[in-house]
């Protein structure tokens, strides 16, 4: 047996060398990039001002700092007082917040910065170290648009939306499956990425209202009852900015509350083969008719061969819209400047192989025809009584989930269990 | 044949020092599972599992429980076993600068193990820092100077070897092909493969060790870079082998059959590993950012899903870090081999006092 003493004696010199170890490293290199502030919303600033054709130096400023002081850091995240309950649980914020670490209980911290950071950024903008080699380009949550989700188009996604995507991951993409993290750390995360959320589309919307209703510029405005202006505490000085921007702050977080899913009818159930191939076919029909039109995005019979050029609605926010040629890099450098990745057109899915991104079961499906998919060029259906020349009824959406599930053999899930078996 | 003249002066003849080199084997072979556990570690972002150091929560770290190791989370596993095998390779080093003083004769190979032992601690103390400090540069750091340690190990190795007391250039008859001397051509190469390889290191832990607020330009240069390295080094390897499998010839005639084996064989590997370390390399990108859109030609390539925390996918991703040191350490071995028959060659011209072939 090694004396108890030796070890007492090598942890006390191995402390002094630790100390000294530790001096001389740092006086050699220097340490992590800070991580205690968010950086400002540039690229939303250079929307602003393309849009509103002025500068908003002083507006991308003044509403970081508010945003600052209400949302936290990235290591301290808070929320609002003005904050409404039950939609984050501060406490899984704050563990999936901060530097990655984890107890002798297994319970880890920082989850965001091991999983998510490398691709979304630490501000949830979609522009981490790695995101310029993916296509899609990973979310910028600061939107608040998402794509795979079930409450109708221009609404926030459920939680549950979320969660599901995590556990499943977006394959094609480079979104991957998080199925291995416990259940609790993408909750927390999730949490994270609502506040994310929130957190940026707050920070967009301070920025158009400095610009548009205090007078903000590259300039604060000249009287300080104008201005973006708190006690370091969160509370404005001027009461009526403050409660101006509680409301946006409850906007945008309601938005969230009061998402609701997309009822969606009992599928029609064909108990026989010949049925069932007929509603394909009807299916078929019209995904090459004049109505859906698939076919003139996704091409003959999904096979991806019509030519298309369009982008998501995050590029388009910072070119099309703008009046900008997404291709002419002159043009749109000082958005690049910003920190906008390079355009990338959007190409609509290849329907013939069955691959999905999002959920791909029936009712999923149908709700994806119906809302079409959030921040992208893919239309919802109109949702009509009758058949007429704009919309389609919901048996006729069917047929057409009918048709997509042939394209990769599942039309199966259509058939009543009795028939499936004679199948 | 060469090899029995070789036994028979061998036996006559034992190295000196060669428990230094069977020791400095030993360290080789588990410095190599050091840096798979360590890359571990990276792969699972584990780093900050233990928040303490030199102790593991409060205990010395030869005497946390074993049970609550073997059986608690994955990531206070990897990490605390890290550390376990870290001191093993310490102690391991402090053995063999026993042996240099002990057996060695040469003083700058006791220094170079003396070197070893600094070099370890070091490694050591960085680490310990990273966790003190929880701070990622330093764990990049501790990364890249790993693979120096490895290689001063693997440097020892081929420094007590008993190939190496061979080629000393005293006994034309037993160094082998005396008439080949690798020329500035065959070193310069050699040893920019050396260089070049220590670049895919360092350039992969930044890559693994990315801050979370790095540009996304930055990056996409360092992936740019770290692949187009890869495949500078692979022409160079490719090169190496072609040139030593046909090294040796009179007069500058290249001679139709093998080269020196001691020379083609770890050029060979060398160029297997880097192909294979290419293999991995990009199965690596597709483990960790799927498969690239330019590359979903059918469905199941546009399928392809990421699969976050994996364990088939980590240890193809550690894997990639592991033959990452097994290239860069099997250049470092060859470029000394190569600079070992040059001096031997120009001792026995010089001792012969008349110009040998120079290739
Ligand atoms: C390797 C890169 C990568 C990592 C790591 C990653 N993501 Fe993503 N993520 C993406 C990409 C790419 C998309 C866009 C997919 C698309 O548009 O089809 C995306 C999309 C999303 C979306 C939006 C989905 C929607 O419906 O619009 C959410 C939410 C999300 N990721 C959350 C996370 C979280 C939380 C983590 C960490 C636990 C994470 N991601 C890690 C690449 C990544
Ligand atoms: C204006 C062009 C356009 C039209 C018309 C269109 N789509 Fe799409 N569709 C797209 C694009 C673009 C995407 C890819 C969206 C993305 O990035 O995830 C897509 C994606 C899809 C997906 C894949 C969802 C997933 O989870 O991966 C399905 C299914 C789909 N479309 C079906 C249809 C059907 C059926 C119709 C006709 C009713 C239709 N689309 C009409 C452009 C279009
Ligand atoms: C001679 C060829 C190569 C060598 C020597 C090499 C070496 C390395 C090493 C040592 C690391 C890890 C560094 C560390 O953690 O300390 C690494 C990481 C990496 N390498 Fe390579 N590499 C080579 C080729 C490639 C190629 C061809 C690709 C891609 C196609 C590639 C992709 C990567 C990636 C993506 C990482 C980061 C892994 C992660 O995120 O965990 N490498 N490389």
């Amino acid at each position: 047996m090694i004396p108890f003493r030796a070890f007492r004696l090598a942890g006390a010199s191995a402390r002094s060398v630790r100390l000294v170890g530790i001096l001389a490293i740092l006086g050699i290199v220097g340490c992590d990039a800070a991580t205690d502030r968010f950086a400002a919303n540039e690229l939303h600033g250079r929307v602003v001002s393309f849009r509103e054709s002025t500068g908003v130096a002083a507006a991308v400023e003044d509403s970081a700092a508010v945003v600052g002081e209400l949302f936290g850091n990235p290591d301290v995240p808070l929320l609002p007082e003005s904050f409404p309950d039950g939609l984050i649980d501060l406490e899984n914020l704050q563990r999936a917040a901060g530097p990655v670490s984890s107890d002798r209980e297994d319970v880890h911290f920082g989850i965001y910065r091991a999983h998510c950071v490398v691709c979304h950024g630490l501000e949830g903008g979609g522009a981490g170290p790695a995101a310029a080699l993916q296509n899609p380009y990973p979310r910028d949550f600061r939107a608040g648009i998402f794509k795979f989700k079930s409450s109708p188009r221009g609404e926030k996604p459920l939680r549950a939306d979320l969660t599901d995507l995590l556990v499943r991951g977006a394959p094609g993409t480079s979104m991957p499956s998080f199925a291995r993290l416990p259940e609790e750390d993408i909750e927390a995360v999730v949490d994270y990425v609502i506040y994310l959320s929130i957190r940026g589309e707050t920070e967009r919307r301070l920025q158009r209202f400095a610009v548009a209703e205090l007078g903000y510029g590259d300039e604060r405005p000249d009287s300080t009852a104008d201005r973006l202006l708190t006690d370091g505490e969160g509370h404005f000085q001027s009461a009526e900015i403050g409660s101006a921007v509680s409301q946006i702050i409850t906007d945008v977080a309601s938005a969230w509350i009061d998402a609701r899913p997309v009822e969606v009818p009992a599928p029609p159930v064909y108990s026989a083969e010949a049925e069932l191939d007929a509603a394909i076919e009807r299916g078929r029909q019209r995904f090459h008719g004049p109505v859906a039109n698939c076919a003139s995005c996704h091409g003959k019979d999904g096979n991806a061969d019509a030519v298309t050029l369009d982008y998501d609605d995050w590029t388009k926010e910072q070119t099309t819209r703008l009046g900008l040629t997404p291709s002419d890099a002159d043009q749109i450098a000082p958005l690049r400047r910003a920190g906008a990745l390079r355009p990338r057109a959007i190409q609509p899915r290849r329907l013939a192989w069955g691959v999905y991104r999002g959920t791909a079961d029936p009712e999923s499906l149908y709700r994806r025809l119906v809302v079409g998919i959030d921040g992208t060029p893919m239309p919802g259906l109109l949702v009509q009584e009758a058949t007429g020349a704009t919309g389609v009824t919901s048996t006729e959406v069917w047929e057409l989930v009918a048709f997509l599930l042939s394209l990769d053999g599942r039309k199966d899930l259509l058939l009543t269990p009795s028939s499936r078996q004679e199948g | 044949m060469v090899e029995s003249a070789r036994d028979h002066s061998a036996a006559e003849s034992l190295p000196p020092g060669r428990w230094l080199h069977r020791w400095s084997i030993v360290i080789v072979g588990l410095v190599w599972p050091l840096i798979w556990v360590g890359g571990q570690v990276t792969t699972y972002d584990a780093g900050m599992a233990v928040p303490d150091w030199p102790g593991t929560y409060g205990y010395n770290l030869l005497l946390y429980p074993y049970q609550t190791w073997l059986l608690g989370p994955f990531d206070l596993f990897i990490e605390h076993g890290h550390r376990l095998l870290g001191a093993l390779v310490g102690l391991v080093s402090i053995v063999a600068v026993g042996f240099a003083f002990f057996s060695e004769p040469r003083r700058w190979v006791r220094w170079l193990s003396v070197l070893v032992l600094l070099a370890v601690i070091g490694q050591g103390l960085l680490g310990g820092a990273r966790v003190v400090l929880a701070d990622r540069t330093l764990a990049m750091l501790h990364g890249c100077t790993a693979e120096i340690f490895f290689s001063l190990c693997v440097g020892l190795m081929v420094v007590t070897s008993r190939w190496w007391w061979e080629r000393d250039g005293s006994e034309p008859e037993s160094s082998g092909r005396r008439d080949f001397r690798p020329g500035a051509g065959l070193m310069t190469v050699s040893l920019a493969v050396c260089g070049l390889a220590y670049l895919q290191v360092v350039l992969g832990a930044q890559l693994r060790h990315v801050q979370p607020t790095a540009a996304p330009g930055g990056f996409t240069h360092l992936v740019m870079t770290h692949i187009s390295t890869a495949f500078v080094i692979l022409a160079l390897a490719a090169w190496l082998a072609w040139r030593l499998s046909r090294a040796a010839g009179q007069n500058g005639e290249r001679s139709a059959g093998c080269g020196d084996l001691t020379l083609s064989r770890p050029a060979s590997l060398l160029l297997i590993f880097v192909l294979w370390q290419i293999l991995l390399g990009s199965v690596t990108w597709v483990a960790r950012y799927g498969i690239p859109w330019w590359a979903q030609v059918g469905p199941r390539s546009a399928s392809y899903l990421v699969k976050s925390q994996a364990f088939a996918e980590s240890l193809m991703i550690t894997g990639h870090v592991a033959t990452g040191a097994l290239v860069l350490v099997t250049s470092v071995f060859l470029m000394l081999r190569l600079w070992r028959v040059r001096f031997a060659a120009n001792q026995a011209i010089e001792r012969a006092g008349s110009a040998a072939v120079v290739l």
